[in-house]
């Protein structure tokens, strides 16, 4: 692929400076152990018999447990829906902000190819993901830490170690976002994808459609790792594989017709 | 003996509708200007955009530096140098890490970008303007910035779109001497723009797209250029 090197070089740059990029990453990265740190602190608290009954009620046994199992139960289901938005918010400015912001048209008669530039953009992305989810657990961990749950326990660690596995999953899942911010030139169209990705796991869940969705297996995966084949994750990379072949194909014949 | 860099030979395309350009045949030679000039939805821009590989001829051929274009590779657009729609510049980036990008992915070795950045942003005049962030810049200075994008590899060919849209007075100075120097080095430039006296000061060579078609040729060193502009426009139209 001509200047891929180069091309990689130059997005990753761009996204370094990008506030869309730092702003979810930081959302991720802290957000989610704030709203897990808040659950845990409000479980251990005590406060009045009717609070902790309907916090039984809204997270069950074992969140209210407020151990370190608790934190990764609640920090696993918070991360599987909130990363879906942000990695697919990434995923579709990332290849969608060159048609909203107009610069598409300075990628042609480049000596680096449009499907160098698209596949760079897929790689920083994920490389920005995989580093996003990583800080994540190690800010869970401190959180944890900093809680009073303990040491770190195997169990608690591969729990941890998991929630990236599922992070890294799901930007696969993501780059749906960017086929259709690149087919529809829009960074809209792309967030779309990744609200009705949401949407669509979630039904699919509760309607116990099974651990084959692409959408749905790995947060089912994280939360219940026995209960899903390799396979099932397996299609989850062919799923993210075929996402980023079909971007990048656009992208080598985009033609900019009015 | 004078090298052809830019050649269309019975080039078309039209878009749905039937608007486009048809049969166009044009050159750019080694060490001149030629411009392009036209009303608005004339066919300059889509002309453009087939040099570039933003549109694909139906019919005809389109070579870069002896290369059809679409089987172009990276060492032909290496020599290329472009401004078509909108610059090589992203609003985040101040002017000298837009141009180190530009420079990289216009195909200059690492360590030769911080040379070359520094020489265009002395020839556009940009140095005041070298670490603020694009987008706080004014649209002139923008608009220089992209043009620096464009020249900072050093190209043999050079296709900008009405480059001289948004610079004040000194801009369009600068652009010029820039151009001028730059075909004087022996390039070739392809320019389009509605500023007949501009075009009359740097070019070798006029040309007139009416409709989507090549209408004729209009003389730099005429005495009207715009009333020759607009009898040759109203005579293709009457024809």
């Amino acid at each position: 692929m001509t200047g891929f090197r180069t091309a990689l070089e130059v997005e990753a740059r761009k996204a370094r400076a990008s506030w869309t990029m730092r702003v979810t990453g930081l959302l991720v990265a802290l957000g989610i152990p704030a709203i897990v740190g808040a659950i845990i602190a409000a479980a251990r608290g005590g406060g009045t018999p009717e609070a902790r009954a309907q916090l039984l009620a809204k997270l069950g046994p074992d969140v209210v447990a407020a151990d370190w199992h608790a934190l990764v139960l609640a920090s696993t289901q918070v991360t599987a829906a909130a990363s879906v938005l942000a990695f697919g918010v990434a995923a579709a400015w990332l290849v969608g902000r060159e048609f909203v912001d107009g610069t598409v048209p300075a990628l042609f008669g480049l000596p680096v190819g449009r499907a160098a530039i698209a596949s760079a953009k897929l790689v920083v992305h994920l490389c920005w993901a995989l580093l996003v989810s990583v800080v994540l657990v190690v800010v869970l961990a401190v959180v944890g830490l900093v809680l009073g749950l303990g040491p770190l326990d195997a169990d608690t660690t591969a729990g941890l170690a998991r929630i990236v596995v599922l992070a890294a999953l799901t930007a696969l899942v993501s780059l749906a976002a960017a086929v259709v911010a690149t087919l529809a030139r829009s960074v809209l169209a792309g967030v779309a994808v990744a609200v009705v990705t949401i949407v669509t796991a979630q039904i699919w869940v509760f309607a116990g459609g099974g651990v084959w969705l692409p959408l749905a297996s790995p947060a089912l995966w994280a939360m219940h790792p026995g209960s899903v084949p390799a396979g099932a994750l397996g299609l989850v990379v062919l799923f993210g594989a075929a996402c980023a072949a079909v971007t990048v194909q656009a992208w080598r014949r985009l033609q900019l017709v009015r | 003996m004078t090298t052809t860099l830019l050649r269309l030979s019975g080039v078309g395309y039209l878009y749905r509708g039937g608007e486009g350009v048809r049969d166009v045949t044009l050159d750019v030679r080694a060490g001149e200007v030629h411009a392009l000039v036209g009303l608005n939805g004339a066919g300059k821009s889509t002309l453009m955009k087939l040099v570039l590989g933003m549109l694909r001829a139906q019919h005809g051929t389109v070579e870069v530096l002896g290369a059809d274009v679409p089987a172009a590779g990276p060492d032909v657009w290496a020599s290329v140098g472009a401004l078509v729609e909108h610059p090589l510049t992203y609003g985040e980036l101040d002017g000298t890490t837009n141009l180190e990008l530009a420079a990289r992915l216009h195909g200059l070795a690492r360590r030769d970008v911080p040379g070359a950045v520094r020489d265009v942003l002395e020839e556009l005049d940009l140095d005041r303007y070298a670490r603020v962030a694009v987008r706080r810049l004014s649209a002139g200075n923008t608009q220089r910035v992209g043009l620096a994008a464009a020249l900072v590899h050093g190209p043999r060919l050079l296709v900008l779109d009405e480059p001289t849209n948004a610079l004040d007075p000194a801009g369009i100075i600068t652009l010029r001497e820039a151009l001028l120097r730059r075909a004087g080095d022996g390039a070739g430039v392809l320019v389009s723009s509605h500023h007949l006296d501009e075009v009359a000061r740097i070019a070798d060579r006029i040309s007139v797209i009416a409709e989507g078609r090549m209408v004729g040729t209009l003389d730099p060193g005429g005495v009207d250029i715009e009333r020759a502009f607009f009898a040759t426009v109203h005579e293709a139209a009457t024809a």
